[in-house]
């Protein structure tokens, strides 16, 4: 009976039933057969007043929002052109540090390719880069940068681990510190891919011009600070995540809307009802997740599966190598929200059975995730640069696999150094 | 009698989205000015983080109410994509009555939970009680259910009507 249920529960689920449907008819299942009232799920959700990181979700998706309707993406293209676009590869450096600055911001929607891809990719083609070079670049690079602070899917899985109650818990600074390094080795294997694969062709890499770097400064004088007051504000303790959200929410609201103007306030509305419809959908899948875990620790799943995968598997290594395996598969299918939140509650409590830091393994997540974006056959970022670039998809498949290669080497080395992503903090 | 119901339908968005936008307006106003508070006066508000948690839920809520109106839900769906014309009409059918189901039980469950609350009579902040934050989980669910019915619903009376999907 319970079996019948869940494997019809997971065939709704494949047919697009909402997901925060299919946590509760999962959780309901469980808790019926084990005798505890339904009450527990109400319970449960309103635990998401518990937690005051969780401020930073809406906040920082607003955020998110604004700065994609403003004119950043070409302020942005700009000034990494003139700091970056001299050195070797320099079209390219300049693709990779801007998207991975907007993706952390955005957090990977797809809108990185559009806003920013978009105005890269001529650029990129009129310097010299062969075509399906340009294009696999601009579709990778819309997922760069997941590893970065404040990347929604990074704070939310600080969040998830955080509710868990684990042994060996960590901050969310430490989980920002700990992307930085792993995000920087993806961008300078990227580069050097990009130059080698590009020795034969005639590339014009632009020249350092002072004129042009303070034209460039002042021109995105407001946004430069960004970093500074999430991040500086963060690892220095002045800020706790919650406010920096805030304080960076109001100060782009102040910059975009105030002072560049490229923000009416008559679409002020529209912007915020988006962005909250979409963080809404999260939290509340996030709110069910909880009286779903609720459920899987009250039943000791982790620790079965724990259990079982252990017959199998020996040791740390092979298990990270069947690990990387399932996720880039899973990666592949899921959306990284859903995947995060089905899958995190799970994983988490195995890996710390065979000795993996949650910090790493967090990490080693979003690099799985991150390439999932582009996996044929149906990584999201695929569809919308066949979309944006009227490109059929089979196309993209090809001009994307060199880069999933690269990046592939760049999740190996992550997963199995971990001083990667723990050299920074006191683990 | 139709553009009644469809007027009414309107404003019932237009004031859902109100309270969406406004929820997180008063999320940013009250968190900066809470920010300020600490620094500069040394000072703070002691109800705001109260408040400030609870907009979380009602974003939360609010968020799914309008996602469902415009069935915007984060789903899986791998395998929609390769079905034909009928069997996915059917299949959409079944998964909005189902998830009206589901959500019906959570609202049925959490309003009897709130109504503990409210017998209780515990505060959350200020002078508001508990139940009143909390209210919103009953009624999300209950409009999400009412929802997914009429979705299913006018799924199969439009099967119905042509003889074909869509």
């Amino acid at each position: 009976m319970a079996a019948v249920a869940s494997v019809l529960i997971g065939l709704f689920a494949l047919l697009g039933t909402p997901l925060f449907v299919v946590i509760l008819a999962a959780a309901m299942l469980g808790f019926y057969f084990a005798d505890i009232p339904l009450t527990v799920i109400t319970i449960e959700i309103y635990r998401l007043v518990d937690s005051p990181l969780l401020l930073a979700l809406p906040l920082f998706t607003f955020t998110g929002y604004l700065l994609a309707e403003s004119k950043l993406s070409s302020r942005l293209v700009r000034l990494t052109q003139v700091f970056l676009g001299w050195l070797p590869g320099g079209l390219s450096v300049v693709a990779f540090v801007t998207c991975a600055f907007f993706t952390a911001f955005t957090g990977a929607s797809g809108v990185t390719i559009v806003a920013v891809g978009a105005l890269l990719y001529p650029a990129l083609v009129e310097a010299g880069y062969r075509d399906k070079f340009s294009l696999g670049l601009v579709t990778t690079s819309g997922s760069l940068g997941l590893l970065l602070a404040p990347s929604l899917p990074l704070i939310l899985y600080g969040i998830i681990v955080q509710q868990m109650n684990l042994p060996n818990s960590f901050t969310i600074q430490e989980l920002f510190i700990a992307g930085i390094l792993p995000a920087f080795l993806m961008i300078v294997l990227l580069t050097a891919y990009s130059i080698w694969s590009n020795r034969d062709q005639v590339i014009e890499t632009g020249s350092y011009n002072r004129r042009d770097a303070i034209d460039a400064l002042k021109d995105a004088k407001w946004e430069i600070p960004l970093p500074f007051i999430i991040l500086g504000g963060i690892y220095s303790g002045f800020f706790a995540v919650s406010e920096a959200a805030a304080v960076t929410a109001f100060y782009v609201f102040i910059v975009e809307v105030m002072i560049h103007r490229e923000v009416r306030y008559s679409q002020l509305p529209g912007v915020i009802r988006e962005s909250m419809v979409m963080v809404g959908g999260i939290l509340l899948i996030l709110g069910v997740s909880l009286a779903f875990n609720n459920y899987l620790v009250d039943a000791e799943i982790p620790q079965q599966l724990f259990e079982w995968i252990q017959i199998y598997v020996e040791g740390k290594y092979t298990f990270l190598v069947i690990l990387n395996i399932a996720l880039l598969i899973l990666g592949a299918i899921l959306d990284i929200f859903s995947a995060t939140m089905i899958m995190i509650p799970l994983i988490v409590p195995v890996a710390m059975g065979f000795g993996i830091d949650p910090v790493h393994l967090g990490i080693i997540f979003l690099a799985n995730m991150q390439i999932g974006y582009f996996t044929p056959p149906i990584g999201m970022n695929l569809f919308i640069a066949s979309y944006r670039f009227k490109r059929p998809i089979t196309e993209l498949y090809q001009a994307t696999i060199p880069f999933m290669l690269v990046l592939l080497v760049a999740l190996i080395i992550i997963t199995y150094v971990p001083e990667v992503s723990l050299i920074f903090l006191d683990r | 009698m139709g553009s009644n119901i469809q007027a009414i339908l309107r404003s019932i968005h237009r004031f859902e989205d109100t309270v969406l936008v406004s929820a997180l307006v008063s999320m940013l106003v009250m968190a900066v000015v809470q920010i300020c508070l600490r620094n500069f006066f040394d000072a703070g508000l002691l109800w705001a983080e109260s408040l400030l948690r609870i907009l979380v839920l009602w974003i939360a809520m609010l968020g799914a109410m309008v996602a469902t109106r415009e069935s915007n839900h984060i789903s899986i769906d791998a395998l929609s994509r390769y079905l034909g014309p009928t069997i996915k009409q059917v299949s959409r059918v079944v998964i909005a009555l189902f998830s009206a189901m589901i959500c019906g039980v959570v609202a049925y469950y959490a309003y009897e939970f709130v109504q503990f609350e409210y017998e209780d009579g515990t505060i959350a902040f200020g002078i508001v009680p508990t139940w009143v934050c909390q209210s919103i989980i009953p009624v999300g669910f209950s409009v999400m259910a009412l929802r997914f019915f009429i979705a299913g619903f006018t799924g199969i009376r439009n099967s119905v009507e042509t003889g074909t999907p869509e």
